[in-house]
């Protein structure tokens, strides 16, 4: 399955929004879009939300990708994870992601 | 080929205390509330049935060592952690029934917890053994000795009786032994460490303990998904979460379950077999990982063959 990805900038946030799966086939992908996003928060000074709910799951790879955004954006650029589906939050209990990135439940809320 | 894991605890040697065992029986007590049973062969059978295994059994505390039974007669054995003291005992009643004193060991680095069975292997101080010593490692015959020196232990190495050899390879060329096919892969740990590869009539074991796969270096796994590919059974580094290993537990060495599934599935290996458990982990925990493990290859495995995830623990066998 493709790896999709679209940005858009909601309420002085920028949503990057995965689509499909997040594997060995598609990590760097993904990997790309997220560093590039990162930048583009960065320079508008907003925080970055990822819009999981398109995303089917993520392997480690995916995952490790995430932690490689987190440290390019350092402090200053927030890195929220919204609306992963059951699967996804099965996969951040299991790598304790859930202890190392904010997830919420919704795009839109803050909780 | 048959595997036989002496040792599977990383790090640290650990035994349980007191505390633990009465648990233990408590959960079993509880689980047999109401039934009699005519005699201990009957309520083993009730508790192996019933009970799981962090309560009827034990993974165990001894440090890595593996031995691959399916050389033409030598004994081969993969690190000498402190499980190597009951492989010596047992290599010793099995060469009264006639198998030959003949050992090969296979070291996936030179720490601690990976040698420090040495100095208490019986068979080392046989005149009619032979003991053959492979290794990336230059310098692993100099962390035997050192080990053996009066500061750390009280009989030095050339009291031995046993004849040794040291043989370095290098990985990318591969040796035979004893009917055997070996190969080594490097792998990124403190002061290096290797992987081996072990293969026979089409049936392939792999060993990768301390090896950690770093979120920089992610491109360079490909190699070791030709390392693990098709592979009968990869006994892995499973020491820590993803989580702990790019964040606290970062540079320390070691790696997750899950990026052992995910090396593992795109190798195309049939079983995994999560080893070097962490030595602060009880029973229950070392199982709730492979409970968590087992689901996450389910979670990611999509329409691909279903990769089998096993916990090694000390006793277990494996045929391949």
């Amino acid at each position: 399955m493709d790896l999709g990805w679209r940005v858009r900038e909601a309420g002085g946030r920028l949503v990057g929004e995965p689509t499909g799966r997040v594997d060995e086939t598609t990590w760097e992908a993904f990997s790309a879009h997220l560093t590039a996003a990162v930048h583009q928060a960065a320079a508008a000074g907003t925080p970055l939300i990822i819009d999981m709910s398109g995303l089917d799951y993520m392997s480690s790879r995916g995952l490790r990708a995430l932690t490689i955004a987190r440290r390019e954006a350092g402090e200053a650029t927030p890195i929220t994870l919204a609306a992963p589906n059951d699967r996804m939050r099965e996969i951040f209990a299991i790598s304790r992601y859930d202890k190392l990135f904010k997830i919420v439940d919704d795009v839109d809320s803050d909780a | 080929m048959l595997v036989r894991f002496w040792g599977t605890r990383g790090s640290l040697p650990v035994a349980q205390q007191a505390g633990a065992i009465q648990a233990k029986i408590a959960q079993a007590l509880v689980a047999g509330s109401g039934r009699t049973f005519a005699d201990v062969a009957e309520a083993d059978a009730f508790a192996r049935a019933n009970l799981d295994f962090a309560t009827y059994g034990a993974y165990g505390g001894a440090t890595s060592c593996v031995e691959i039974e399916g050389a033409d007669s030598a004994f081969l054995v993969c690190d000498m952690g402190s499980g190597l003291r009951e492989f010596g005992i047992d290599s010793f009643r099995r060469i009264a029934g006639g198998h030959a004193p003949v050992y090969h060991f296979f070291l996936s680095h030179l720490h601690w917890d990976h040698i420090m069975g040495f100095p208490f292997f019986g068979p080392a101080f046989n005149p009619a053994a032979t003991i053959v010593i492979h290794a990336g490692h230059e310098d692993a015959e100099i962390a035997l000795r050192r080990q053996q020196e009066e500061i750390s232990f009280p009989v030095p190495f050339d009291w031995l009786r046993a004849k040794f050899e040291f043989v370095v390879h290098k990985p990318g060329e591969p040796f035979e032994v004893d009917g055997v096919t070996v190969s080594l892969c490097a792998q990124h740990h403190s002061h290096d460490s290797y992987g081996y590869r072990f293969e026979r009539e089409g049936r392939s074991v792999v060993y990768s303990t301390d090896s950690e796969h770093k979120i920089d270096t992610m491109d360079a796994e490909a190699a070791f998904e030709a390392f693990f590919a098709n592979a009968d059974l990869v006994i892995c580094d499973t020491m820590y979460s993803l989580g702990d290993t790019v964040s606290l537990k970062q540079d320390w060495g070691h790696s997750s379950n899950i990026v052992a599934v995910d090396l593992c599935r795109a190798a195309r290996a049939k079983t995994l077999a999560l080893f070097h458990h962490e030595p602060t982990y009880t029973d229950q925990d070392i199982q709730r990982m492979h409970a968590e493990t087992v689901r996450y290859e389910e979670l990611v495995r999509a329409d691909r063959p279903a990769l089998e995830v096993i916990c090694a623990y000390d006793g277990l066998e494996v045929a391949v």
